[in-house]
């Protein structure tokens, strides 16, 4: 693109430094973002993504380099200067005030205000409407965010970047919360960003995703810049190179192994709101993967699985024993366990030490006459984190400070130390960095190579054909597919999974 | 723009057709156990004595809806009352009496203000404190004594005790119409729906370049002066300023404003709803007394009100 280059690029960014007590959050970051373009920033949690857009969203004051837009060199004490200078960022965790309208949202900054600051909630609805209409969004500028999916809240999130006039748009990881159609219209809507001459940087995970939206591509690692590319010079493996510092050879390592006896048997199960009649078993040593787009029932079948809900009909039998819904102790008794989806909501105590969260489910087994026996507690909890390579300071650190990959591997120490058979994992993976993920996946092989057996519930592809020796598709709740691992295809399960 | 139209889906958005049955109710049954509740004159009456709760609970529900809670509004009523009849019994002046007031009332809203929203102190705890701390300064000050009003100025006289054309308490008046403007300004005016914002997420207001410490110093300062406006009142009825005066009206206030459907969470609620609560929590009390119910019975069914009126609000949200 020799025109574009000539031009001053929209944002610049150069040896931006960020230090925090005790770290160095970004050491010397540079990179730039044309108009109508797209730039995908990459790199593991703490490479200082989220830093970045930080200060440039002016939430946080840089210590050293500067930010241009447009050839100007700006400088950002509070986002409203962001915003003025015509970046707007959406953050993840968005930013609307969930009690108010769509389209009080969009003018939050200022309102609209006239003259003694009054209101011109008129005026307000009057551009809100006419932004949706330019953008082609069907919103309804009278619902409170409060009532949005969170898809088109970020559609109202972009509303409010052209109501500023925006120019920079930052979108940090968009994708995460979406169903594949609403990706499909994200990358729509990016499209026609673009065609307006806006700057897009894209922060995402999603390797995929980046292929598709990228034109370039800017990895950080550890706070430092480490590649600017077109997204055309990259592939999948040089980009994990570039992201996690080593080459990922084998993202999915895989043990030999044969299964033995059936741990799980599965016969007519349904549920009043959504699963029905599925029957399936899982044996030692299987790795058995179940894929859904979102509301196709991943989530309620593993809850229903280990006790977590009601089941209508049907029967559950784990290690030829009856499983008696809505009652996850024979669960446990028996030998099921569910990590899920939400760690933070559902399993952990994030104000709490290693320890403490690894033993919540063995208690009784340190206990005597009614005391805990904290050395045989401490010694237990080091013999996993040592068997697990989880990373961290101490055993007594809260587990707020570790990272989702080691959160992850506490939980899952949690159940093992529990004597599990039957593992149910509902997206294992979920908001977890590159290098983590490879580590949880080996993790995952070693302990079918043991002889548990392992429920996956993925919206991941790649982890679907990756990991699973077989493969059952869910759609309304129903089983509309089942695949070996040979036969698996993407192509296939996606098929099944839109049936 | 069909006008009437769009105030009625407010009303009904925002849950107020329920108290306006309460209240209707309330009143019905009441008028039907005594002769004397449904007259005039006891009507205004009631106006004119819930005008000072009224007046509080503006304040209280402004910093709640800002995400604060001010519970030294009760005893700030008895502090500032002290300033305004000790300066006028000196003077003789209305107008300095109240400045007076108004100075101290500034100063206990900044006092709680800059601990709560710039030193970021629990502001629960901090009026917590200033409840305490405040009410044992006023008995140390005047030595557990009320202090007369010997001016006997007419004015002042007038504005706890006059009514307008003979009719409507003065109390009543002047706080309709400042409630009126509070909730005029807490929903057109950009500064009203920035205290929304900060109070019901605070990281979206930061983020949308508020000041939000700034915004909720300012949400103390406007309780602090309702609270003020409401011991000028009380004072003028009373003739004096009295160290007891207020003691508990901060738990009453917070009663009408949870009645009236501000959440406790911050963000949420309308200025109507509360003007509601206090009115609907007014005329229980009164109609009790007028059935010649003992007190004891009032505080009984007052909890049991206030407890049956929030547990219908989440009921009901539990099933949309």
């Amino acid at each position: 693109m020799p025109d574009k280059t000539k031009q001053a690029p929209a944002l610049r960014v150069s040896g931006l430094t960020k230090r925090f007590p005790g770290v160095l959050a970004l050491d010397d970051v540079s990179l730039e973002v044309h108009s109508g373009e797209v730039l995908a920033l990459l790199g593991e949690n703490g490479a200082g993504k989220s830093t970045l857009i930080k200060m440039l969203a002016g939430v946080y004051v840089p210590d050293g380099g500067t930010i241009e837009t447009k050839g100007q060199e700006r400088h950002f004490t509070s986002p409203a200067d962001a915003l003025a200078a015509g970046i707007k960022v959406v953050f993840q965790e968005i930013a609307l005030v969930p009690e108010f309208t769509v389209a009080e949202n969009i003018f939050l900054e200022d309102h609209l205000a006239g003259r003694f600051g009054k209101v011109g909630w008129r005026e307000i609805r009057r551009r809100a409407a006419e932004i949706f209409e330019r953008a082609g969004f069907d919103i309804d500028p009278d619902a409170k965010v409060r009532d949005l999916p969170i898809s088109q809240q970020q559609l109202v999130e972009i509303s409010r970047a052209l109501a500023h006039e925006a120019e920079i748009v930052i979108m940090d990881e968009p994708t995460s919360s979406l169903t594949p159609a609403e990706v499909r219209h994200l990358f729509q809507v990016i499209e026609r960003l673009k065609s307006l001459g806006i700057a897009i940087i894209y922060v995402s995970h999603k390797l995929e995703e980046i292929f598709e939206i990228a034109d370039h591509c800017t990895v950080l690692r550890d706070g430092r810049w480490v590649s600017s590319k077109p997204t055309a010079e990259h592939t999948n493996a040089s980009l994990v190179t570039d992201m996690v510092g080593r080459e990922i050879t084998d993202m999915f390592p895989r043990t030999d192994r044969t299964p033995g006896e059936t741990l799980v048997k599965v016969e007519g199960l349904s549920t009043r709101r959504l699963l029905k009649d599925l029957s399936f078993d899982v044996r030692a040593g299987e790795v058995v993967g179940f894929f859904g787009l979102m509301g196709a029932g991943r989530t309620e079948l593993a809850k229903a699985l280990v006790g977590y809900d009601p089941i209508s009909e049907g029967t559950i039998r784990i290690a030829d024993k009856p499983l008696s819904p809505h009652d996850t102790r024979t669960g446990k008794a028996l030998g099921i366990g569910l990590l899920s989806e939400d760690r933070k909501e559902e399993g952990l105590m994030l104000d709490t030490s290693v320890t403490r969260n690894m033993t919540l489910a063995t208690l009784d087994r340190f206990t005597k006459a009614g005391f805990v026996d904290t050395a045989a507690e401490t010694k237990a909890a080091q013999g996993y984190t040592d068997r697990f390579r989880i990373k961290m300071a101490r055993l007594d650190q809260a587990i707020r400070t570790l990272s989702g990959g080691n959160q992850q591997k506490v939980l899952l120490s949690r159940w093992l130390m529990h004597g599990l058979k039957v593992i149910v994992l509902d997206e294992p993976t979920r908001g977890i960095d590159v290098g983590a993920k490879a580590e949880i996946f080996a993790l995952i092989d070693e302990l079918a190579a043991e002889g548990f057996a392992v429920i996956l519930m993925t919206s991941e592809m790649p982890e679907l054909l990756g990991l699973s020796d077989r493969i059952f598709v869910l759609s309304g709740g129903r089983i509309t597919g089942s695949f070996d691992r040979a036969g698996a295809t993407q192509e296939g399960v996606l098929d099944a999974a839109i049936k | 723009m069909p006008q009437s139209n769009k105030a009625l889906r407010i009303v009904a958005a925002n849950g107020e057709v329920a108290l306006i049955v309460t209240l209707a109710v309330v009143i019905a049954v009441f008028s039907g156990l005594s002769e004397y509740f449904f007259t005039l004159r006891n009507l205004t009456n009631v106006l004119g004595q819930a005008s000072i709760i009224l007046l509080i609970a503006t304040g209280v529900a402004v910093a709640l809806i800002g995400g604060e809670v001010d519970l030294s509004v009760g005893s700030t009523v008895a502090a500032v009352a002290i300033p305004l009849i000790g300066i006028m019994n000196a003077t003789g002046s209305l107008t300095l009496g109240i400045a007076g007031a108004l100075a101290l009332g500034l100063l206990i809203g900044a006092v709680n203000g800059y601990l709560s929203a710039y030193m970021r102190i629990n502001s629960l705890i901090v009026t917590l404190g200033t409840l305490f701390l405040i009410r044992g300064g006023v008995y140390l000050y005047t030595g557990k004594r009320a202090t007369a009003d010997t001016a006997y100025l007419d004015s002042f006289f007038a504005i706890g005790n006059g009514r307008l054309f003979g009719i409507l308490p003065y109390p009543a008046v002047i706080a309709g119409v400042v409630v009126i403007a509070v909730i005029w300004a807490m929903r057109h005016l950009r500064f009203g729906r920035r205290i929304y914002a900060a109070g019901g997420s605070a990281e979206v207001a930061r983020l949308a370049g508020f000041d939000v410490a700034r915004i909720k110093f300012a949400c103390f300062i406007i309780s602090a002066l309702m609270a003020t406006l409401a011991s000028i009142l009380l004072a003028s009825r009373l003739g004096a300023a009295v160290h007891t005066a207020g003691d508990g009206y901060e738990f009453q206030a917070i009663a009408a404003v949870v009645l009236g459907g501000v959440s406790l969470a911050g963000g949420v609620g309308n200025i109507l709803g509360v003007v509601l609560g206090v009115l609907i929590l007014a005329f229980v009390s009164n109609g009790l007394g007028m059935i010649n119910a003992p007190t004891e019975w009032q505080l009984v069914i007052t909890g049991l009100v206030i407890i049956a009126a929030v547990a219908l609000d989440s009921l009901k949200k539990r099933w949309r």
